[in-house]
This record gives structure tokens, sequence and C-alpha cells, in this order.
């Protein structure tokens, strides 16, 4: 079943001199369950891509269909509440609150969703053992290393119980152990939990654990296969 | 987390930042209250001082007195004391013949007014017997002969003392020179030194026999009630009993006073006013940082799902925890500064010796708190925490998601 379906979608940059295809045309259909990854060089449209399907950017034309809604067609706040309840993000630079422990972090979202304080401890307390910070619950994230606060990204991404994790260069700002570390997290909680992974990445380690891979060039899909 | 405790725990990520700001908040909501309550106490204490020793509440003449003060305005204290009391108005009343005159020592002599009282009325009406003090001598005290209350000015300016005998000259109301032997029987010292410059006391039997007037003439009746508020009051009541007499507050008897005590509220809402302004702009400017500084952390929070309203709010919550602590503090330093000082005054003498009694005023200050004042205070410090927390927050609601998460 198709939990993400483009069609003909495209994302154009306008300046004064030229219009340039950030994403061209791209049909591309995602089912749940799916640990795929996005490939291509830079400026290859990878990024525009997935901020189109996060909702993040609107596209110039063509359909974004999650879950049969065409969220391209949703306004700001009704996009606001289909990503909260909807999809998860793992963000390049952590992006964790500061001024909140790990646990508050991921449970933060739990809590914007309105569910029972019991369940946001218990899920909470599940993720953070599940990409193993079971022992730094309270410490915030500047206490925390790189790989860490990822991790605890990652447990956030999931918290919401989302229908897929959009994860842009998740491994960029980490070392190769942390790197592997978080792949190996990321694989056990889609093969436990069945979440949805897209990822954008550089990383050869991180493609070679996807089992789809998709590679972009000038904003198309210039190759789609499954390993 | 919910979002108030989310808020408190962002007021502290900067601790200097957030903590130069509180003090901000809690010295001038204090400066603002103690400057509220000072001026307040000044000016209630400098009314009250006047209305207690001299100027009574009401007082109440014969139309032409107002007009030349001549000794020949009198009306029959019959005529006026009786309907007071026939009214239901018990408060102290006093009675007195008041006249202009030279009072003269061998040294030098001054252009005065002389009150001649009934002693007894006079001390239940004022409180100048009290500004006697006990090495001073008294109040007009029965079986002394021919008294005469001065003020400690006037003692100095003529070279008297106490029991030292003084002359006193008066034009009776046949238009004769009067010339009467007194005793200095008592020398008081109110706060106004204005009034102590020129005015004695006198018994009242005393003084009639050499004003060519009948017994039971006088020049003006005073009262005095509870307080201002009661005053205000029973003083049209007064001038409903006695509609050919001309009945005065102490407002009326005193306008520079009486404006004074009105433009003090009005003094301090400006101050306040000028504070609040001030204030408002140190935390547009503080809380325009935070978010500015946290673009990339909003970005994030709308980026996972952060309603527009919830950012909004948290903003806002942020500001208003801030003021809120900020004015607790505020009111801590308040309530330990100005509550003692009500009672054991502020004496600025220190500072400026007899300067204010020189201007009437009193020198030591008693403030007041003025529990309206004050709560009106703290409601305007948070509504503005509040408007001043719209901006920033509006700020934080018009960045772009996709920008503000790649800030």
């Amino acid at each position: 079943m198709n939990i993400i379906e483009t069609k003909s979608l495209c994302k154009i940059f306008r300046d004064t001199a030229q219009e340039v295809y950030a994403v061209n045309n791209v049909d591309l259909s995602i089912t749940a369950g799916e640990f795929t990854a996005i490939v291509g060089p830079s400026g290859s449209g990878k990024t525009t891509l997935l901020n189109m399907i996060g909702g993040l950017d609107t596209p110039t034309s063509g359909s974004i269909i999650v879950d049969g809604k065409d969220i391209s067609t949703l306004s700001e706040n009704e996009t606001t509440a289909f990503r909260l309840h909807h999809i998860g993000f793992v963000f390049q630079a952590y992006n964790l609150i500061p001024v909140l422990s790990a646990k508050e972090n991921v449970s933060f979202i739990m809590e914007l969703q309105g569910r029972p304080k019991a369940e946001i401890d218990s899920r909470a307390s599940e993720l953070l053992g599940a990409v193993g910070l079971a022992d730094r619950m309270d410490s915030r994230p500047a206490k925390l290393s790189g790989g860490q606060q990822q991790r605890v990204a990652v447990a956030r991404a999931l918290a919401s119980r989302p229908r897929f994790v959009l994860a842009d260069e998740p491994t960029a700002n980490l070392d190769s152990k942390s790197a592997a570390n978080l792949l190996d997290i990321m694989v056990k909680l889609n093969e436990q939990e069945g979440v949805t992974f897209i990822f954008s990445t550089h990383d050869p380690r991180i493609v070679a654990k996807a089992r789809r891979i998709i590679t972009l060039e000038d904003g198309g899909i210039v190759s789609d296969r499954s390993v | 987390m919910n979002i108030i405790l989310l808020a408190w725990k962002n007021i502290w990520r900067n601790k200097v930042r957030s903590g130069v700001i509180l003090a901000a908040i809690a010295i001038g909501l204090f400066a603002g209250t103690f400057l509220a309550s000072f001026l307040s106490g000044w000016m209630v204490g400098t009314v009250n001082d006047d209305v207690n020793t001299h100027l009574s509440h009401v007082q109440i003449h014969n139309e032409a007195f107002i007009a030349n003060s001549a000794i020949d305005a009198f009306f029959m204290k019959e005529a006026v004391e009786p309907k007071i009391r026939a009214g239901g108005i018990s408060a102290p009343m006093s009675s007195r013949l008041r006249v202009t005159g030279m009072l003269a020592s061998p040294h030098k002599a001054l252009g005065i007014t002389v009150r001649g009282v009934d002693a007894a009325d006079e001390t239940r009406l004022s409180t100048i017997h009290t500004l006697i003090p006990d090495s001073m001598g008294s109040f007009l005290a029965e079986g002394e002969r021919m008294p005469v209350v001065i003020s400690r000015k006037i003692a100095e300016e003529l070279k008297v003392k106490l029991r030292s005998k003084i002359v006193l000259t008066v034009q009776d109301a046949a238009g004769e020179m009067q010339s009467i032997a007194f005793r200095v029987g008592g020398i008081y010292k109110t706060t106004n030194a204005i009034y102590d410059e020129a005015n004695i006391f006198v018994r009242y039997s005393d003084l009639l026999p050499y004003t060519a007037l009948p017994e039971g003439a006088v020049h003006e009746t005073a009262l005095r009630f509870d307080d201002l508020e009661t005053c205000e009051l029973i003083a049209p009541t007064v001038t409903e009993l006695l509609p050919d007499m001309k009945v005065q507050t102490w407002g009326e008897l005193n306008t520079m006073l009486g404006m004074s005590l009105a433009w003090t509220d009005m003094m301090a809402v400006i101050m306040i006013g000028i504070f609040l302004l001030s204030l408002s702009f140190g935390i547009i400017n503080t809380m325009l940082m935070a978010v500015l500084e946290r673009t990339r952390e909003i970005g994030m929070l709308r980026a996972i799902g952060m309603s527009r309203g919830r950012v909004f709010r948290m903003i806002m919550a942020e500001t208003v925890l801030l003021t809120l602590f900020g004015s607790c503090i505020g009111i801590l330093l308040g309530v330990c500064i100005i509550i003692p000082s009500m009672s054991s005054g502020i004496d600025l003498t220190f500072l400026m010796g007899d300067l204010f009694e020189d201007y009437g005023f009193g020198s030591v200050i008693y403030p007041v708190l003025n529990m309206k004042m004050f709560v009106q205070i703290i409601c305007l410090v948070i509504a503005t925490g509040i408007l001043s927390a719209i901006y920033p927050a509006r700020k934080a609601l018009a960045l772009k998601v996709l920008d503000a998460v790649r800030h």
C-alpha cells in the first residue's frame, strides 16, 4: 500500500536570470515499511523533495498524496497538524530543545498531540531504551555527544507514531562509529516498529543499508532500484 | 512539559540577560510604588498636618469676611453652632475671633493673625496643643493670666521666651487702636513654617473686650471630621444647613494644597507611565533577542508540528512569567522597604534641612501605600509585559519554517 505518492512533482526556483528546476516532474511511490535512501550529488534536489514530502515546502506544480490526502492543498495550520500526527523528522543538526532533557525532548511531541501522560512517559522511556539511551534520559542535549543527540532525535521522530520518518542527511555531522550505530538503530526500528524511513544522504554506509535507493540528478529520478 | 514550564525553562537559558530584565522590572515596580507611596504620603501628611493644626476640614465665615477679613464681618456663634448640631453633625467644632494686628516685643514688631478661641473647643478640634513641648508651656491653660500661644519662629523673631511679656495691637470694630499686654504661655511648632510665621492664639474671653464686638461674636467656625473622605461627604450638608454663610472645605481654603494633592496622583501616574514605557522597550529588546537567537529552534518546533498559536503562547508565556516574577521581587522589595517606613517615616532634614517646612511641607514623610494604586501598578506592569511580548511573538510567527530550520 502506498503511503506517499507524488505525481508530476515540480519545484522551480526563479531568479531574474533563469528558472531552476530543483525537482523536475517526479513521480514517486513509497509503500509502508520501506527503508529508502534518496541519493544524488549536491544540488540534485534531494532535500527539496524531502521538504515537499514533509509539507515544509510547497510544490510549484504536481501533487503529493500522503495516505490518500493531497497535502499540497492543505492550509498552513492543516499542514502543521498533519506533520504533527503523520510525519517524524530527523534533522542534520539534531535540533533538540536545549533546555529539555532527552526524555522531555522525546515527550514533547506527544504532549503536542495531547496524549495521556502515562502513555507519554512509557513511550518516551521505551524509545530512549530502544536507541540505547536508557541511562541518559535526564541528560540535557549539551551533555550528550553528537551521536547520542541524533539518537534522541530519532526517538523523538518516532514518538508521535508517524506514518513515516524523513531524515535529511542524518549522519552528516557524525563520526563513522556514531553513524554506524545510528543506522543500526534505524534499521532495527524500521523492522521492529514497521516505521517507514526515507532519508537523503551522501553516505555510502547508509546507502548500503537501504532496501530501496532512489537516485536524483538535476531534480529528476535517474534510477530507482530495490536491493 | 506544558507551555508554561517550557517558557519558564526558556527564560533561564540566558541567566544574565533574564536577570538584568528581571532586575529592571523589580526595581522599576518598586521605584514606581515607592514613588507613588512617597508622594502620596508627603501630600497626605502635609494636608493632614495643616488640617489638624490650623486649617480643619471645614471653615464657616461671613461672606464679607472672605472678601476683606474685616473685624466687623462677624456672625453670632449662636446662629451657627446650634444649626450644625441640629443637622446631626457631632464633629469637633471651634468658633473663633480672627483679627489681624501687630505683635511687639521690646526687640521687634510683627504683623500677625490672632485667634481668640475657647481653649477646650480648640483642643478638641486641632492638634496645635500637642505641638507645644512640656518645656514650652501649655495651650491657654486655666489659671494663667492673659496667656498667648505663639510659634517658635515668632519667639525667635521677637526674641521672647516663655513668660515674656508682649503687646498685641489691634484695631477694634469702632476703628480704635487697642493695645493688649499678653504673657507668652506656650510656644508651638508646626511643620508649616509659613503658618508659624504669623499665627498666634489667645483666649476668646481675653480678646473680645478689645474688639468692640458683642458677646458671642465670632469670625469663623471650624469643623474637623474623621478624615478627608468624611469631609467630602459631610461638607455639602453643612452648606445646606447654613445657606447664608460661606462654607469652605480645606481644599478651597488652601487651593494650592488641594491642587497639589490632586496633582500628586497625576504626577505618580505620569512618572509610572514613563517607567512603563522604558520598561516595555527593555522587554521588547530582551524578548526579540530571545526569539532571534532561537530562530532554528522555533523553525524546528513548527516543523515537527507545533502550531503558530502554541509558538505565540510560548513566547507570550515567557514574557508574562518574566514580568510576573520580576513584579513579585519588586513587590517583596516594596513590602520590605515601604511598610516599615510607613510607621517610622523618612526624615528628609538630612537632605535639605528645614527647607520643606519653610515652604509649608513637613520634613518627615510617612509613605502611604495606596492599595488601589498598588494593584493598579501591578496590573499595568503585567499589561506592559503582555503588550511588549506581542511584537517579539509576532516576529517568531513571521519566521518561515523552512528558512528557520535552515538558519
